[in-house]
């Protein structure tokens, strides 16, 4: 096994008061351990059996990713999680628009569960040393020059962005890898659709929902409103197009070029 | 009509002997193994259903597993019965009504529960791998275990998923399992006593060093009875995303074997993933056609693999014949002397991160693809996507080794001219689908998209003609049969089982005598 139960009650490193603290968005190897509920060694013991069954396929036997699913030994939501509140609502709910489903067990379940996470993490960040998965001093290959140069030219970044427009201040919002997927494909960025209804209203709003046949989006009043595609007119503006557009024309050097590039906007 | 009804349902009193030669040729009123017949086409010869009637499509029934989960087996049909799973849950379920016969809920187990495509059948006896690598014989009448071996050892890693493949006296059987190192398998099981016959390793044993482990055989082969060989695709190896500790190209993961079924033994191997760093298993379905390649008649074998690149495969020999991508591809240098693509060393996971086309769910996955011997094409669900792969020492050479992230996805069916590889059209599905395909010689193309919708599209256009929404996921791939002269098609969404055919047409009155003069 990949993960040992021995170390059910991890002990924080000896504190080091001279470490900054960790930023909010991520955790990582320094600083000290996010507070939780204390749980058992049982509770954290039947939570890794749970976890086998439902949740390693995707998040890994360890919690620290597997096929698809992230590592949660590194998650902010894990971090916030104090008794479950946060990571309990995720398993009940699922998080449908990132292939995540629903999971129907009982409240005792998902303590047990979340206690077993909470341990992972625990012991993933009182590791010393090289940590596995993603830091993001791992990150910093790139060349911020070279990244400028491309921005403003070869990738047209600036059709769309400014660096002391809308990406002002953004590696001060993001940073590590959660920059990089942000920067390659924004994905809570979604869709402006106008649509025209056979009555001839006018209505414009965000994408909620789109499918063959149906239609959904949030007006500007807040109202979700879905129509049949076969009673309206649509015109939907697509702005991560060229995003992906762009995935398919840069090299690894540009990535990381562009990505120290953007690391500077702080 | 009632009383008729039941006396058909009867097992026993018309019973299809599921036998080699029905295996090798399915009544059009069964579907006895996971892909309906061998070639793994998925294509019904049914016309009842066709495309100027299939807007007409009406509920038969609807099955409520009241399960969690999706439903991702494919249902077998029997003597007017059909048999389907959930992870730890089997059905029997009469096919005309959707009524249920028996369940049987096999005792829970800690291993993986992400799924269950389905059981097998012969003579009496269904054929069943429960999560933890378990292969249980039961009864099809009652749904009680007649034995159980063990197939894998669940405690080290691996855990079972799939409906085995039955050819002749073998029950052909195999396991799942990357998250650690262990050797990859495909056994061979007596069908009455569960003794084991003969097993084909993918990989050395876990002791040797500086070599791949895994190449799981974890879907059902196809099985050419004329040439009398198996055909099955291994996964990927491990540990998957480390491949500097495994030089070379790592047979034989990511490859498709062509087996001797009665010893085991490899007649050919073709590699569609050469030292694969992404988790691109090629065990997608080798689907069997014979049909006309460069104006030659040929024995064939498709794939459309996980790492997005299509092969047609002489299946007598090996022989590769044609290899083509299906969507957006950037790890390789292009493709060798015998067709396989070459992997870009620069394209394996790195510590600052490696931008790779397709993610790591791959171009396409397990769901089923489908010929269509009429128009030659090649349908299958494809996914469009990009990702970042990062490999360091940290991550050490066990298991996972390393870490991706994907960025981007979409789902699409492509429709592959065989001959020449070229798409000739793509029928957008919005999000990544989670459906398989299914062809019918009404030509009409069955599949689900991301949302829920089942579709049945025009094959010659794939053009939307007929659509129902689900309310959940569609994870299974459909099939189709005929039932007292009536054509079904069978789809499940969620962990619902949708049974559509057309509405029943009012029975002619009989004509006044005095009409007649």
């Amino acid at each position: 096994m990949l993960f040992t139960m021995s170390r059910v009650t991890a002990q924080a490193p000896a504190a080091a008061p001279q470490t900054p603290p960790r930023a909010a968005w991520t955790v990582g190897s320094q600083g000290p351990l996010p507070e939780h509920a204390k749980f058992t060694r049982e509770q954290a013991e039947s939570g890794a059996a749970l976890f086998v069954q439902n949740c390693a396929f995707c998040h890994g036997k360890d919690a620290m990713g597997g096929e698809t699913g992230p590592d949660l030994t590194r998650s902010k939501l894990v971090t916030a999680d104090k008794n479950g509140e946060g990571i309990g609502a995720v398993v009940r709910n699922g998080r449908l628009d990132k292939g995540m489903p629903r999971f129907s067990l009982s409240d005792a379940d998902i303590l047990n569960l979340v206690a077993f996470i909470h341990t992972q993490q625990d012991n993933a960040l009182s590791q010393s040393g090289n940590r596995r998965g993603v830091e993001e001093s791992d990150l910093h290959t790139g060349n911020a020059e070279a990244g400028k140069k491309y921005f403003e030219t070869t990738g047209g970044c600036v059709k769309c962005h400014a660096a002391t427009g809308d990406l002002a201040g953004i590696a001060s919002k993001y940073s590590g890898l959660k920059l990089e997927m942000q920067m390659l494909y924004p994905r809570d960025v979604k869709p402006k659709a106008t649509v025209k209804t056979k009555s001839g209203q006018t209505i414009t709003g965000i994408v909620e929902y789109e499918d063959e046949f149906t239609l959904g989006v949030r007006d500007s009043v807040g109202i979700y409103r879905s129509w049949l595609r076969s009673s309206i007119t649509a015109k939907v503006d697509r702005p991560l197009d060229a995003h992906v557009d762009a995935m398919s024309k840069y090299s690894d050097d540009d990535v990381h070029n562009v990505l120290a590039y953007i690391q500077t906007l702080k | 009509m009632a009383l008729a009804a039941v006396a058909v349902t009867t097992v026993g009193l018309h019973a299809q002997n599921v036998d080699s030669t029905m295996l090798k040729n399915p009544p059009k009123d069964s579907w006895p193994g996971y892909h309906g017949d061998y070639s793994g086409r998925r294509n019904s010869a049914l016309t009842e259903i066709n495309t100027t009637n299939v807007s007409k499509l009406t509920l038969g029934w609807a099955f409520q597993t009241q399960q969690n989960g999706q439903i991702k087996a494919t249902p077998i049909l029997v003597d007017g019965i059909l048999y389907f799973t959930l992870p730890d849950n089997v059905w029997a379920i009469d096919a005309r009504n959707g009524h249920q016969l028996w369940h049987y809920a096999a005792p829970p187990t800690k291993a993986f529960h992400i799924g269950q495509r389905g059981v097998s059948i012969l003579k009496d006896k269904l054929y069943y791998m429960t999560s933890d690598a378990h292969l249980q014989a039961l009864d099809a009448k009652t749904g009680k275990v007649l034995w159980d071996v063990e197939v894998a050892d669940s405690k080290k890693g691996q855990w079972a998923t799939m409906s085995p493949l039955i050819v002749g006296n073998h029950v052909l059987v195999g396991a799942s399992g990357d998250f650690d190192n262990l050797q990859g398998f495909l056994r061979s099981v007596d069908p009455e006593t569960g003794k084991t016959q003969w097993t084909f390793f993918s990989t050395p044993t876990v002791d040797t060093p500086r070599v791949a482990y895994s190449g799981n055989m974890w879907m059902t082969g196809t099985y050419d009875p004329e040439l009398n060989l198996i055909y099955f695709g291994t996964g990927n190896p491990s540990p998957v995303l480390n491949g500097k500790v495994r030089p070379g190209d790592n047979l034989y993961t990511c490859t498709i074997l062509a087996l001797d079924p009665e010893t085991g033994k490899l007649v050919w191997h073709f590699q569609p993933s050469p030292h694969d760093t992404h988790d691109w298993d090629a065990v997608e379905i080798p689907v069997l056609a014979d049909g006309l390649f460069d104006g030659k008649p040929r024995k064939m074998l498709m794939q459309a693999s996980r790492n997005g690149y299509f092969f047609v495969i002489d299946r007598a020999t090996g022989k590769n014949l044609l290899t083509t991508t299906f969507g957006p591809v950037n790890w390789s240098k292009g493709v060798d002397k015998d067709g396989r693509p070459i992997p870009n060393p620069d394209k394996e996971p790195a510590p600052d991160g490696r931008l790779i086309a397709p993610d790591e769910s791959g171009m396409t996955n397990y769901r089923s693809p489908s010929f269509d011997p009429k128009t030659g094409l090649f349908i299958v669900s494809a996914s469009p996507s990009y990702s970042l792969y990062f490999n360091k020492p940290a991550d050490g050479a066990y298991g996972w080794a390393g870490a991706d992230y994907g960025l981007w996805s979409k789902g699409v069916l492509e429709a592959i001219d065989y001959k020449t590889g070229k798409i000739r059209w793509s029928h957008e599905l919005g999000d990544r689908g989670g459906s398989g395909v299914l062809t019918t010689a009404g030509g009409l193309t069955f599949s689900g998209d991301s949302k829920g919708n089942f579709l049945a599209l025009d094959t010659a256009n794939g053009k939307t003609l007929w659509h129902a929404g689900a309310g959940g996921g569609i994870a299974s791939s459909p099939i189709s049969y005929e039932l007292d002269g009536h054509q079904y098609v069978l789809m499940s969404g969620g962990n619902v089982l949708f049974a559509w055919r057309l509405p029943e047409t009012p029975v002619a009155k009989a004509a006044p005598a005095a009409a007649k003069k």
